[in-house]
């Protein structure tokens, strides 16, 4: 009995082996393993037996079924494997077809730009604040110390709504309308859209700039110099040099217009640098004592920092935009590349 | 302003190097515009005068002259040009020379007869474009000098702006104090000696001064027998270097001490001016005059103007009268040199538009106390230039001296505001220096007497800038401040709108800026309603289309779709989130409410090679308003209504907690037609203002059935003209709690369906939260939906 299980064993295995396909093997599966296959076949004379060699008959019956078993699932396997070899090859997709994108957006290189930059100073503990673009001649002006018929109200080409109303030039306005609603300590950063009367290849008359406040006791130029280095670094990178240099705004005193290393040329002299190396980004100084006048602060106890930047000159050095006038163009084939 | 470098060599002594100078200058607070190397690139041209001219043997249109260049013999050189005569002399570029353009001057034959050089037109030296003859040199030069030198080729010109704090750097003197500041090395102011003739400028001509709030100073001086004409070469190429054209000589000395002194002054034709004497007074009513540019100008009584016994002869610091112009037959003139009240000039000069060397600098405050020296100067130079009598004596009307002032600085306030230690003696050297005199001084502050030219100075934060220019603003250290927090919000909206712009870019709209301008026309053509129409309007517009403030961002994106559709882009999702400016009845400021907009155009979604590109419909759209609402987690609602600016096919507004919100829909083709786009455009409009600030409350978690749902689908037939959202509401109601879901899987017309129906497919989800639904619960909650949908919209089972 034992040697006609190991001849049913070697035939199956032969057999499952040389198995074409599936149906085949599911044939041979009902020969050997099935309710009438051979394998139930020879068990069932398993009672024929002696009793002594039933448990060692029985044991090789159990190992040949598992072999056969065995060797079906691993021909199916195999069988299934080649299959699919065979219609992968000739279902194959082609690559490099392109996929179904979901639609993207652009935010506009100005509004990231402001944003970059505000988020330097709100890590740093800054708060943003806000103000109209229609204002005042009183907080645009008067009360950043710069009274009518000072020379540099010539500077700013103002637009007029009606007398003593103004589309605001600067964001410095927004200074004076955070002071007056609370005492030292001040730290703001205020982003938003300014005006000039000024339409040529450099200019646009509306743009957008960021200003920034910081007052507090035994605020200094030095804190100024590290405030905005520490801005640069992380803005344009480490290795960025800044040059601090007097400059003049009537709401500061001292004032300082600040350079960087050229980011074309990192300092070696190019068209954009006007062969400088170095390129001016920002407007700064210590908060003019009469400023903390009109905001009611005493001058003696608090002193203030405060700056600005245009960030229409950020972008364009950022991105390598040459003409301020695509910014505000809003042609997709520009905006799509940011 | 200009800088020539040789002209400021000869007032303080400077580093010879530019770069460094400049880098200085810099440091100081003047800026670098532009620097000019003047004949850059030019060598060896000589001054040489003609001794021959003979004409060429074999050349018609040729001559060869000998020119005596200061060498053992003269040159031979063959010339093509015919305004020269025997004895002029002219820039003679000698052999190895190299003239503009780079051109290399060498012995060489033309037409067989050697030159051993070349004589030079204006454009060979790269003066201007003159080629129509030698340029030809005053007879005073010296035979064999550099001819480059005198004619200021070899000279280095800074172009610096200048702040409008400091209207004393619009002269060189001034420059050169900073420097001398710098480098603590002495100023070196012109000398001269004014030799004066023996009849009293009084006895002459006399000065009244009716404003004196306007003009506290007016100092003149009479000279007489001059002759006018042209300028010597070097105060010509003074003028030149600095951008000026030289006139006669008279003019350009008062150029030229102006340039010098920042002061300006101005030369009348004595003899022009009735009864010899001068009125300073306001215009009367009516008043005209023709200025030296040829202009009349209309007077207005606050304009301050230098009159005669009769009539305006100058328009106080702005620019002189044409009657009294110094012209070729002037002899005698009356030589003014004044301060005015620099608002007054500034008020002047912008009402008629004029802006010139002279009210430039009268404006940013010119220097009481210069007013003499320089007239004195100009005096001296002219009797030097075009010879004449200066009369004894000044006129000089002085009815409000300056005052001097003086500030108070205190040591440590300066180490305090800058964050340095500088020691009292380097702060009081560097105000020193600048010209400032101390006149007292203890171990914590020192009181200094302000100069007349610094109008800039009021305060003690004024001295510290100045310790810090000279002190230098790179030798400040750096630090980092502490930055205190308090619980104040300024902008509570800033925060959310940014989110808003960031979902809206993340779900495939590009955002655009436009210019927040807008017009009346613009407003019109996009429809907007006419009882809304009020803009912020501005009284000096850049042009029309700028006219005034924007009211709504629909314009701006429509104009951006036709723009890009112009330029080839036709498939286009865009939106915009900015401020709009709605005009407050009687109050100054403009409500600016944040809004956010956004349009679709063309098939945004592209061409994909797996299915025909898709225009974009109103239900792109609304999906786009679906999205945001679900993300802004604000119940809406759409109620349709007529508007110019909307097709009337899909035209709807926004109702937010039932009030208007909003608009969208399909953009009129009126509309289309105004702003030249020639397809269909989905546009909306939400004021978002309200929605920013407050964020929405939490979500709150609902368990999910953990049992399987009971899905059916059914499709009716409806009239065409019944909402689908109706559908959805009766299905919705008969459903009660078992239906969980039900959404429109396919909306069909056509042939299938009678004419004016429709069929509409519902797919429905039933689940109770306690048990598994059984095929009869489902079929009975079925029934009944369709039961209510025949009776309240007739619907048929399809
Ligand atoms: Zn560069």
């Amino acid at each position: 009995m034992k040697q006609k299980l190991e001849e049913i064993r070697a035939s199956a295995l032969d057999t499952i082996h040389a198995a074409a396909d599936l149906a085949e093997l599911e044939q041979l599966r009902v020969k050997f393993l099935g309710r009438k296959g051979v394998l139930t076949d020879v068990l069932r004379g398993l009672a024929q037996c002696p009793p002594e060699d039933r448990p060692a008959v029985g044991k090789v019956a159990n190992e040949v079924k598992q072999a056969v078993a065995d060797a079906l699932d691993a021909r199916k396997e195999a069988i299934a494997a080649s299959q699919e070899a065979a219609s992968a090859a000739a279902e194959r997709l082609d690559l490099s077809l392109p996929g179904r994108r979901p639609l993207r957006g652009h935010k506009h290189p100005v509004m990231r730009v402001a944003e970059e930059i505000s988020d330097i100073f709100v890590q740093l503990g800054f708060q943003i604040a806000a103000g109209p673009d229609v204002e005042t001649e009183y907080y645009n002006f008067d009360s950043l110390n710069t009274p009518a018929n000072h020379p540099a109200r010539d500077l700013h080409d103002t637009f007029f709504v009606k007398p003593g109303v103004v589309l605001r030039t600067h964001t410095s306005p927004v200074q004076m309308r955070v002071m007056e609603r609370t005492q030292p300590p001040v730290a703001v950063i205020v982003p938003g859209r300014v005006y000039r009367v000024d339409q040529d290849a450099s200019h646009s008359p509306m743009f957008y700039q960021i200003e920034g406040l910081l007052v507090d006791k035994g605020i200094s130029f030095a804190d100024l110099k590290g405030l905005l280095r520490l801005f640069i670094q992380r803005y344009f990178g480490p290795t960025t040099k800044t040059r601090f240099r007097p400059h003049y705004f009537p709401f500061t005193e001292p004032s300082a217009e600040v350079d960087i290393s050229c980011t074309v040329c990192s300092g070696k002299g190019c068209r954009v640098c006007k062969h400088s190396g170095w390129l001016e980004i920002l407007g700064c100084g210590m908060v003019h004592p009469e400023v903390f006048r009109y905001a009611n602060y005493d001058s003696e106890t608090y002193t203030g920092l405060a700056f600005g930047l245009g960030v229409e000159r950020i972008a364009m050095l950022t991105h390598a935009i040459s003409s301020i006038h695509y910014l505000y163009e809003n042609d997709l084939r520009f905006l799509e590349q940011f | 302003m200009r800088i020539s470098l040789n002209w400021l060599r000869e007032l303080v002594d400077i580093d010879p190097d530019v770069d460094t100078l400049a880098h200085e200058l810099t440091m100081l607070g003047l800026e670098i515009e532009a620097i000019e190397h003047r004949g850059a690139g030019l060598s060896q041209v000589l001054v040489g005068q003609i001794k021959t001219i003979e004409p060429h043997p074999d050349a018609d249109k040729l001559v060869v002259c000998t020119t005596d260049v200061g060498q053992d013999h003269p040159l031979q050189i063959v010339c093509g040009a015919t305004n020269m005569r025997v004895g002029d002399k002219v820039p003679t570029a000698v052999d190895g020379s190299t003239i503009a353009g780079g051109f290399k001057i060498s012995r060489r034959k033309m037409r067989g007869v050697e030159s051993q050089g070349m004589m030079c037109a204006a454009d060979e030296l790269g003066l201007g474009s003159d080629h129509s003859g030698l340029l030809i040199l005053p007879p005073e030069v010296p035979v064999g000098a550099d001819a480059l030198h005198l004619l200021g080729l070899d000279d280095t010109v800074l172009e610096i702006e200048i702040t409008p704090n400091r209207g004393d750097w619009a002269g060189m003197i001034g420059v050169a104090r900073e420097l001398a500041a710098l480098h603590q090395i002495p100023l070196r102011l012109p000398e001269f000696t004014l030799q004066e003739g023996t009849r009293p400028a009084s006895e002459l001509s006399s000065v009244t001064i009716e404003a004196p709030e306007l003009c506290p100073r007016y100092a003149g001086r009479i000279i007489t027998g001059i002759t006018i004409g042209p300028s010597p070469l070097w105060l010509r190429q003074r003028l030149l270097a600095a951008g000026q054209r030289p006139i006669n000589n008279v003019v350009d000395v008062t150029n030229l001490v102006l340039l010098e002194t920042c002061h300006p002054l101005h030369a009348f034709d004595f003899n022009k001016l009735h009864e010899n004497r001068i009125v300073v007074r306001t215009a009367k009513q009516n008043e005209t005059l023709e200025t030296l540019d040829g202009q009349t100008r209309k007077l207005t009584p606050d304009m301050l103007v230098i009159a005669d016994a009769r009539h305006p002869v100058a328009l106080a610091g702005v620019m002189g009268g044409a009657d009294s112009e110094v012209g070729e037959n002037t002899t005698d003139i009356f030589l003014e040199s004044a301060y005015f009240h620099p608002p007054s000039i500034r008020a002047t000069a912008r009402a008629l538009g004029m802006n010139t060397e002279a009210s430039q600098r009268f404006q940013r405050g010119a220097d009481p106390e210069m007013a003499i020296w320089a007239l004195d100067r100009a005096a001296c130079l002219i009797q030097r230039v075009a010879g004449g009598s200066v009369a004894k004596g000044r006129l000089d009307e002085y009815p409000k001296p300056f005052a001097e002032k003086t500030l108070n600085l205190r040591y440590e306030r300066t180490d305090l505001l800058l964050g340095t230690s500088v020691c009292p003696e380097a702060q009081r050297d560097i105000l020193e220096r600048l010209a400032f005199s101390v006149t007292h001084s203890d171990a914590k502050s020192c009181t200094v007497r302000i100069p007349s030219w610094r109008h800039d100075v009021g305060q003690e934060a004024d001295l510290i800038e100045d310790i810090a220019r000279v002190h230098g603003y790179g030798n400040i250290p750096a630090s980092l401040p502490p930055i205190r927090q308090t619980d104040m919000i300024f902008a509570p909206k800033e925060r959310p709108l940014r989110n808003l712009r960031n979902y809206l870019s993340n779900i495939g709209l590009t955002e655009i800026m436009c210019m927040t301008f807008s017009n009346p026309r613009e407003i019109e053509n996009a429809g907007l309603p006419e009882d809304s129409r009020q803009q912020v309007t501005l009284q000096n517009p850049l042009s029309e289309n700028y006219s005034g403030m924007r009211i709504s961002l629909v314009p701006g994106l429509l104009s951006t779709i036709a723009t890009n559709l112009r330029r080839g882009t036709s498939d286009i999702a865009l939106f915009e989130a900015g401020p709009v400016y709605i005009p407050l009845e009687n109050q100054d400021l403009a409500n600016e409410g944040y809004r956010c907009a956004i349009a679709l155009s063309g098939a945004p979604g592209g061409k994909h090679w797996s299915a025909p590109a898709r225009k974009v419909d109103f239900y792109d759209l609304k999906g786009y308003a679906e999205a945001l609402f679900d993300w802004l987690g604000v119940p809406w609602a759409l109620q349709s209504f007529e508007s110019p600016a909307y097709h009337p096919r899909a035209s709807a507004r926004i109702l937010l907690d039932g009030k208007p919100a909003g608009t969208m829909g399909e953009t009129h083709p009126k509309v289309l037609r105004a702003f030249d786009i020639e397809q269909p455009v989905f546009v909306l409009e939400l004021d978002v203002d309200p929605l920013l600030g407050e964020s929405a409350p939490p979500a709150l978690f609902t368990e999910p059935p953990t049992l399987p749902p009971s899905l059916r689908d059914l499709a009716v037939i409806v009239d065409k003209s019944i909402p689908a959202a109706d559908l959805l509401e009766t299905v919705r109601k008969a459903g009660g709690n078992l239906l969980s879901k039900v959404s429109i899987f396919d909306v069909y017309t056509g042939k299938q369906v009678p004419e004016d129906k429709k069929s509409v497919a519902l797919s429905l989800v039933f689940q109770a939260i306690d048990r598994t639904l059984t095929d009869a619960d489902t079929d009975k909650r079925c029934e009944k939906i369709i039961a209510q949908l025949r009776k309240a919209h007739g619907a048929e089972l399809r």
